[in-house]
């Protein structure tokens, strides 16, 4: 018997391992491949940017295989691997392919702008690689251990690498903010976690709604029962730790002190990275709590107090940005904002799952979860694009404050347009990505709207929001455009390699809005991804 | 007398509350620290009296395992960092870490 256990234990394992985890394998053998690099003194020959280049290269590769295969078996069934800890479906596959794209860009801007140096290259790049397996790791987790897990392993190495410039002053402050709040939430996470498996009675994400439909005494979930009153606590306490990482309302304070004390390709990593696994997570979690009646009236104010928040973020992330000089200051603002306007399409997705009319609105769900992972896409490259502006002209000006940028466009004509054309992505004026992606998750809220009257207000909000937001970052665009550059100011060489690079992320804001064929078919992709996640409800 | 599982509960209740107050209240950066380490063992009691009395079984002393050995590897990048802003400000009284602000 226990030979058995052994062999099957044998086969799940390394059949999984090259199948479904071939892209996380590839990261975590590139990591001891750099320290062995450099243990044997080896990255003096090759740097060691080309080996984390060709690891990253390797699991989006690896990932791709994965896309293709569930792609050409069309309607294949989502499964667990690693004895239910894991999920393996178009939904986690979407997140490793996003995830390594984003390495790769990650891992060229850090090139090109010279942070980090190349004594210290392997560790910072093994911390990349190492958050961005746990971010992978989150977006297929199907047990609340992983959940946990892929939580902390995403964020340890990122307290590290914001604190990365040893030497300077808000580099460190900003890691021991980080630390600590990280922490605690994680804490406080640990412990809703340890309620939520406790009365639940399984740590399986999947089962979730199904074993509180079991334990709620009288068929319907309510707040009667004392069971019911201990998983809501429990929900919550996870929500906190999730909110952390979201840098949602009132857990975003060290969202902006991270930002400027990081340098700015970290900050960049953080806030779209740490945010997309973070929202793959939430919905996976949402909807293991959904799909039940017993639960639907729980979920569902479950949804609207998380469109509630959406609405507070939103807005208070756009009208804080208002009176920010320092620019990585500005856009961490601009992150909590964008923050909000995500979880709106959460919020409307609990909202649609639990309603009595699920079945009838399957393809508006569908588009709900893909109008997310479609904003994700766009939000990768017009913040990175953002991002990776601010680092280069930091390299030339050694200041990260908006009146730096005065007067780029007679300095740098490439940095400036590819800021111009991010900074629009990201207001969300057509034609450009940002647009699409926000029409699509009102388009969701406004579906959900009909269902129930409350995400009126978190639509009429997310509009309001949009109009808020163009003051502050129009006051980059005039510094940039409008305003002569003082005498005195360093000047920005005209980049050449740096140019390509802004240029190839600003072509693909400007494609991920325009091109119709490009949009549709991540339309498609993102859509079909979200029926694969749909799948653990089994409707 | 055999305790049941409320006491249990209540132990793992009273590590999380302590370690909260812990983390808000004290200025030390490492004192905050020991806040976060009594609230993952709250959350570890919380894990193994479930595993004794309900339906979670084994699941939840594999949970706490992995807790165990998270909440070291965390306390080793903490203290790192703490020992970092030490070098930088000779001092690790958080209220000190005020330069970031607005």
């Amino acid at each position: 018997m226990f030979s058995d256990l052994l062999n099957k234990l044998n086969s799940d394992t390394t059949g999984s391992l090259q199948h479904h985890f071939g892209a996380e394998l590839w990261l975590s053998v590139t990591i001891v491949v750099m320290l062995l690099f450099r243990l044997l003194s080896l990255d003096r020959f090759v740097p060691t940017f080309i080996v984390a280049l060709v690891g990253a290269a390797a699991a989006g590769w690896a990932a791709f295989g994965q896309f293709s295969e569930i792609v050409a078996a069309d309607g294949v069934a989502p499964l667990t691997f690693f004895g239910d800890m894991l999920r393996h479906d178009l939904f986690s596959v979407f997140f490793r392919i996003f995830l390594a794209l984003f390495l790769i860009l990650t891992i060229a801007l850090t090139v090109l702008t010279g942070i980090p140096d190349n004594e210290d290259a392997p560790d910072f790049y093994s911390l990349l690689l190492g958050a961005t397996i746990g971010m992978m790791i989150m977006a297929s987790a199907n047990n609340l251990l992983m959940l946990f897990l892929g939580v902390e392993m995403a964020s340890v190495p990122s307290y590290a690498m914001v604190g990365f410039l040893k030497g300077r002053k808000p580099s460190s402050e900003a890691a021991l903010k980080y630390v600590v709040y990280g922490a605690g939430a994680a804490g406080v996470m640990l412990y809703g976690i340890s309620l939520v498996a406790g009365v639940l009675g399984t740590g399986d994400m999947s089962l979730m709604a199904e074993r509180l439909s079991i334990v709620a005494e009288s068929g319907s979930a309510g707040f009667g029962d004392p069971e019911v009153r201990t998983v809501a606590l429990g929900v919550m306490l996870v929500m906190v730790g999730l909110a952390f990482k979201l840098s949602l309302v009132p857990f975003h304070f060290w969202c902006p002190d991270a930002f400027e004390g990081a340098s700015a390709e970290v900050a960049g990593f953080l806030s779209v990275a740490s945010k997309a696994g973070a929202f793959a997570l939430l919905v996976r979690f949402c909807i293991g709590l959904s799909g039940v009646p017993a639960t639907a009236e729980l979920m569902t104010a479950f949804g609207i107090g998380l469109g509630a928040i959406a609405c507070v973020t939103a807005t208070f992330g756009n009208l804080a940005a208002y009176t920010q000089r320092n620019i990585k200051r500005l856009l961490a603002y601009s992150t909590i904002a964008h923050a909000g306007y995500m979880l709106m399409a959460v919020a409307a997705l609990l909202v649609m799952i639990n309603s009595g009319s699920a079945k009838a609105l399957t393809h508006d769900i569908n588009a709900c979860i893909g109008g997310l992972l479609y904003y994700l896409a766009v939000y990768l490259f017009m913040n990175l694009g953002a991002f990776a502006v601010v680092a280069l002209v930091r390299n030339y000006t050694f200041n990260e404050d908006v009146d730096s940028f005065k007067g780029l466009i007679g300095q740098s004509p490439a940095l400036c347009i590819t800021m111009l054309v991010c900074l629009f992505s990201l207001i969300g004026v057509p034609p450009f990505g940002g647009w699409v992606g926000k029409f699509m998750i009102f388009a969701s809220v406004y579906k959900a709207a009909q269902l129930h009257w409350a995400m009126y207000v978190v639509l009429a909000v997310g509009g309001l929001n949009t109009v808020f937001s163009v003051f502050y970052y129009l006051r980059i665009i005039r510094a940039m455009v409008l305003e002569e550059r003082p005498a005195d100011a360093p000047s920005v060489k005209l980049p050449s390699m740096e140019g390509y690079y802004v240029c190839v992320l600003a072509g693909m804001v400007l494609l991920l809005g325009l091109a119709p064929g490009l949009v549709n078919g991540l339309t498609a992709i993102a859509s079909k991804a979200g029926d694969s996640v749909m799948a653990v409800i089994g409707r | 007398m055999q305790p049941d599982l409320t006491s249990y509960l209540l132990v793992g209740a009273v590590l999380f509350v302590c370690g909260v107050v812990c983390m808000a209240t004290k200025r030390n950066g490492i004192g905050v620290l020991m806040g976060v380490e009594l609230v993952l063992n709250g959350a570890n009691v919380n894990f193994v009296a479930f595993s004794k009395y309900t339906a979670l079984g084994l699941d939840g002393q594999v949970f706490s395992l992995f807790v165990i050995v998270l909440a070291a590897a965390e306390a080793a990048v903490a203290l790192a960092i703490a020992l970092n802003f030490y070098n930088n400000h000779l001092t690790i009284d958080v209220d000190r870490a005020n330069k970031l602000k607005g």
